[in-house]
């Protein structure tokens, strides 16, 4: 191996120390702020920046869910219990239906309960949801209902990350080991 | 007397038909199934039933429904993630081939438990029916969690 070759793989060392990308997956450049006009879990018209000045998680979803939905908010909630108190005090998750025929505000207050204090239920017009989705380019699709009118929604699986500002920065996945999740979030918090 | 023997014979046949039917054929050792849990979710909500289970005998099992007294309906259900898009339906049968184990698992293979019959929180216990092709069944105990603890 020459010198050379060397310089330049140490260069390339320190620009990857240097990097400043997230381990999770980067939306600061093709996701909006966040936006919306909805309605909380305790019947109250809220707007985006009204959860401005803490980091905000959002997940969409719904209740009728028993597997995805609740798993993925239990390990969020697994997530946020790795962070420091004062890091975590500063985070707050709303889990955010698309189906808000069933899910009024006490529903989704009742669901987001049993995960912790820091998640919070929202609802509101299918038509703001909508326009929510769209701007998030976040997608959900009713199937049929059966014959006891139950029926599933198919919806993005990704939890999206705002920092203080409702700026998007961030998306995790299923596929995302927790220890990025954790690194993210807590260096979201804490630089931010 | 040829008559009445006959009619004896008959209602017993019919009662054993019955008692058949309605019980099926329990499953002894060839099936074990084991961390069989609920999620209890807040409300009205329909919870998740997970569990391994183990086909120990030498024939294919197929696990084709369940039931409980506990709840209005419980279903198979799988879910997927295609794409981003956290998918779920419903699921006819599963089959797990001789020795081999099949998980149902968080977001993947799971009983759906829909409309709470009972009053239920969690550490109870819920007594669950699988019910098997060719008319076999097995009882098991799931015991009852919160959706935090998974």
């Amino acid at each position: 191996m020459n010198k050379g070759l060397l310089v330049t793989l140490a260069l390339l060392g320190l620009a990857g120390c240097a990097d400043t990308s997230w381990r999770t997956a980067e939306t600061h450049e093709i996701m909006p702020p966040l936006d919306f006009s909805l309605v909380d879990e305790n019947g109250q018209a809220v707007d985006a920046e009204d959860y401005a000045g803490k980091v905000t998680l959002v997940y969409f979803g719904y209740t009728f869910c028993p597997d995805v939905c609740p798993i993925t908010l239990a390990r969020l909630a697994g997530t946020l219990n790795r962070l420091d108190d004062d890091v975590r005090d500063d985070i707050q998750v709303l889990f955010i239906t698309v189906d808000p025929e069933r899910d009024t505000p006490d529903v989704v207050k009742r669901y987001t309960g049993a995960f912790g204090d820091a998640f919070i239920g929202i609802t509101g017009e299918r038509a703001e949801i909508d326009a929510l989705t769209n701007r998030m380019r976040v997608t959900y699709e009713y199937e049929t209902p059966n014959e006891r009118g139950d029926y599933i929604v198919n919806h993005t699986s990704a939890v999206f990350a705002f920092d203080r500002e409702g700026e998007a920065q961030f998306l995790i996945r299923d596929s995302h080991p927790i220890n990025d999740a954790v690194a993210d979030i807590n260096r979201l918090v804490t630089e931010s | 007397m040829v008559s009445n023997l006959f009619t004896t014979s008959r209602r017993w046949a019919c009662g054993l038909a019955v008692a058949l039917l309605t019980a099926g054929y329990a499953y002894g050792q060839d099936v074990q199934v084991s961390d069989a849990r609920v999620s209890l979710l807040p409300g009205e909500q329909p919870g998740a039933g997970y569990f391994e289970l183990y086909n120990a005998g030498d024939e294919t099992l197929v696990l084709v429904g369940a039931d409980s007294d506990a709840f209005e309906t419980v279903e198979l259900h799988v879910s997927s993630d295609q794409d981003g898009m956290a998918h779920m339906h419903e699921v006819e049968q599963v089959e797990v081939a001789a020795g081999e184990r099949f998980a149902f698992a968080p977001k993947g293979h799971h009983l759906m438990f829909i409309g709470r019959e009972k009053v239920l929180q969690e550490g109870d216990e819920v007594d669950v029916q699988l019910e098997f092709a060719d008319d076999r069944h097995l009882s098991v105990t799931f015991d009852v969690i919160s959706p935090a603890s998974l």
